[in-house]
């Protein structure tokens, strides 16, 4: 009972936290900041990590 | 700004909500618990004084808890209380005088909530103590043998030596005379004892 | 054999980046370095208590050896040393990065990370010496505990300082995590100590206060900076940008709404009130949630680039982690199962679940984070390829050793325990051959270790390793070259 009651004060919070953030816009412009990592030297696409010396 | 704000205190909140749940309320519910009177006008459980809490300083610094539990779980769940371990279940009430908690985790060697009542012998605990092969044959507990001093064979033997059993003497030392600070420890390990039947613990 | 494109024209971006690490360099490499030092350490002591385990006259009767004290050593040094030093170094570097801001207060963090390394050093010598406080994962004692706290002080101001400073437009994901891991951190430390050692609850209270806190400790330091390292590294090195960034948010909020209800576990069957272990255990059952949401982020990530684990050492550590971050969450979640519990609990099953995420997850991302970071800040490369192979051999396999060698007796050693007709000291013999199987795995993941350290030196050393084939860097390095010169003039 008191798992249930629980699980479903925390399921009902959650929701209501992801439609409010969504009300916000945290949603928006999802993709640049997934894209932040990369610069013009390293942009996407670039395989940045090898062993050292070692043909590729 | 505002945002970066909203982040840390959703972040702090996750951390306060659950030590308010599961720290400050049960810490709550167990302000009112008291030591029970005995029938024999004695309360348990009893703070530790002299001996014996120096010998839970020791078992603390020895790092016992790193093999030993002192928690014995209830009927029906795990084996603690057929193989021994105890006579009921453990409850919060046991545990008042405890500063720090020795509940532990691991149970590398048995469980010493009650090891008092089971082992009552000074001598048992002082050769287990001492070298755990000579009463557990296999058993991988370090021996604790500056808990004692050792006298060898022609000397005198004090009134508390505790005899080493023949065939179990590894050098020529007979007899162990335990230390102060063997004294202490044994000292806290015959009061470990959780038989009084708790009417809570029935539940 | 992959066609690499050339890098394109320096840009400002790229100076930006330079400037960046080049900030941090001294302190990151300070807190990276010392942090391998204490896990040279860590796993000495870690051996030196597991063949006690088995041997128990190795090294007998020397009281500042005994068991209890050079396992507790083995658990702070790993914990506050290896772990502590590596997150916040990764912490710093990562933030600096996705900030593009110069590390602040770089003298004052010098001075925080010498003062924490001597911090860890006296409360070694205070177990060692018997004032351990016998709370377990708090054991140093009160007194080393300020210089532990004050330093870390000192890298959340430098955190925020940073945040509050950034350049960039957004948010990484990655961020998040080192955000919550400043705020958690401290909290947890000062509020666990006030619980137990200070003396604020008594009891039973305390043992919560306890788990709570030896449970977040992994949790909410450790799994969030690898989590962050992970989110960082695995895009970078493979050019391609995380699968979902709003599986990412799911995952952030989730883990950090369940995890730290989940401590409670630790205590099931014991003498509390029964909600409490509810608690914990529903929490660590909707630990499936970010659990699988971060799976699928990192490892949709990397579906269509697993040939690159060939050719990127910092790539192979990063996905090892993140297998084993995934793998070894389940196995927790199933582990606070009150049925399972009954079996596994109080046995070297727990042993082998915690060594299955610090030394399979959390362990691998850090030396990632420094196989990634080094060169960079460093401006040379590593100086050796087969050092890198032989540690990165040496942490699976020791790691596969250690794992399977704990579970499988810990589940044995437990169903035993359950059945009384089988005699205690049974039980001990049995477990002895997997207790020498754990010294072996411990031993192979010291010597990887040993590896990693030789080439961490070199690298820290000014000697230039050259090589026939240029590696990414050394194209890098000749616009750092540029860069410098045009500084000067």
């Amino acid at each position: 009972m008191f798992i249930w009651s629980f699980a479903l004060i925390s399921g009902i919070t959650m929701v209501w936290l992801l439609a409010w953030a969504i009300r916000r816009g945290e949603f928006q412009n999802m993709r640049e900041g997934a894209r932040m990592i990369f610069d013009d030297q390293e942009p996407a696409g670039l395989v940045t990590d090898h062993f050292p010396g070692e043909p590729r | 700004m505002s945002r970066t704000f909203i982040l840390a205190l959703g972040i702090f909140l996750t951390i306060a909500s659950s030590i308010t749940g599961l720290v400050i309320i049960p810490n709550w519910q167990f302000k009112a618990l008291q030591p029970i009177v005995k029938l024999d006008g004695t309360r348990y459980p009893e703070p530790y004084f002299g001996e014996q809490a120096k010998g839970r300083e020791i078992y603390i610094n020895q790092g016992c808890i790193y093999c030993h539990t002192q928690q014995v779980r209830m009927k029906g769940y795990g084996a603690d209380i057929r193989r021994g371990w105890g006579t009921r279940r453990s409850v919060p009430r046991d545990y008042l005088m405890d500063r720090p908690h020795q509940l532990g985790t691991m149970r590398t060697g048995p469980d010493l909530a009650s090891i008092g009542a089971r082992q009552p012998s000074a001598e048992w605990h002082a050769l287990h103590l001492y070298n755990p092969q000579i009463t557990s044959p296999g058993s991988v507990m370090p021996r604790f043998e500056y808990f004692f001093r050792e006298v060898y064979d022609g000397e005198v033997i004090p009134n508390d030596a505790v005899k080493i059993p023949r065939g179990r003497q590894a050098s020529n030392a007979t007899h162990i005379v335990p230390t102060d600070r063997g004294r202490a420890v044994i000292a806290y390990l015959k009061r470990l004892n959780q038989s009084y039947p708790l009417p809570e613990a029935n539940q | 054999m992959i066609a690499q494109p050339l890098p394109p024209a320096i840009g400002p971006e790229f100076e930006a980046r330079v400037e960046v690490d080049g900030s941090s360099r001294a302190v990151v490499v300070l807190f990276w370095g010392t942090s391998l030092l204490w896990l040279t350490v860590a796993s000495l002591a870690g051996i030196i208590s597991s063949i006690k385990l088995h041997s128990p006259d190795f090294l007998g009767g020397i009281e500042w050896l005994t068991f209890g004290r050079i396992r507790a050593v083995h658990w702070d040094t790993a914990i506050y040393g290896f772990g502590g030093l590596a997150a916040s170094g990764t912490l710093l570097w990562l933030q600096a990065r996705l900030c593009q801001v110069r590390l602040p207060y770089r003298n004052l963090l010098l001075v925080g990370g010498v003062v924490f390394n001597i911090g860890i050093l006296l409360g070694v010598i205070g177990i060692l010496m018997g004032q351990s406080t016998g709370v377990e994962t708090l054991e140093f004692p009160l007194w080393a505990m300020p210089l532990l706290v004050v330093p870390y002080v000192f890298i959340v101001i430098a955190n925020f300082t940073m945040y509050f400073k950034k350049v960039t437009k957004h948010t990484y994901v990655s961020q998040w995590y080192l955000m919550a891991v400043t705020v958690w951190f401290p909290i947890l430390v000062l509020s666990a100590e006030a619980c137990t050692n200070l003396g604020a609850v008594d009891g039973v209270a305390q043992a919560i206060a306890n788990w709570w806190y030896g449970h977040n400790v992994v949790g909410l330091f450790a799994t969030p900076t690898g989590i962050a390292a992970a989110y960082y590294l695995i895009p970078k090195v493979i050019g391609k940008p995380i699968h979902s960034y709003h599986l990412s948010l799911l995952g952030f909020w989730s883990n950090a709404i369940f995890y730290n209800w989940a401590g409670t576990h630790h205590l099931t069957g014991g003498p509390l009130p029964a909600w409490t272990i509810t608690l914990g255990v529903v929490g660590s059952l909707m630990m499936f949630i970010p659990v699988i949401t971060i799976g699928i982020n990192h490892h949709m990530t990397m579906l269509g680039s697993f040939h690159l684990l060939k050719t990127s050492p910092t790539l192979r550590f990063a996905v090892m982690g993140s297998m084993v971050y995934t793998l070894s969450s389940f196995q927790g979640s199933l582990e606070a199962l009150r049925s399972h519990q009954e079996v596994t609990h109080f046995t070297h099953y727990t042993i082998g679940h915690v060594h299955f995420g610090m030394y399979g997850f959390f362990a691998p991302l850090m030396f990632a984070m420094m196989y990634y970071g080094m060169p960079r800040l460093m401006d040379q490369e590593w100086s050796s390829a087969r050092l890198i192979r032989i540690h990165f051999w040496c942490t699976l396999v020791g790691m596969l050793i250690y794992v399977f060698a704990m579970c499988y007796a810990g589940i044995r050693q437990g169903l035993m325990m359950n059945d009384p007709a089988v005699p205690f000291l049974n039980i001990v013999r049995f477990t002895i051959p997997y207790l020498g199987l754990r010294t072996l795995g411990g031993v192979i993941l010291l010597s990887g270790t040993i590896a990693f350290l030789i080439n961490f030196i070199r690298i820290i050393t000014p000697h230039k390793y050259t090589w026939a084939t240029p590696t990414l860097l050394d194209s890098e390095r000749d616009w750092r070259k540029v860069v410098a010169k045009e500084k000067e003039q």
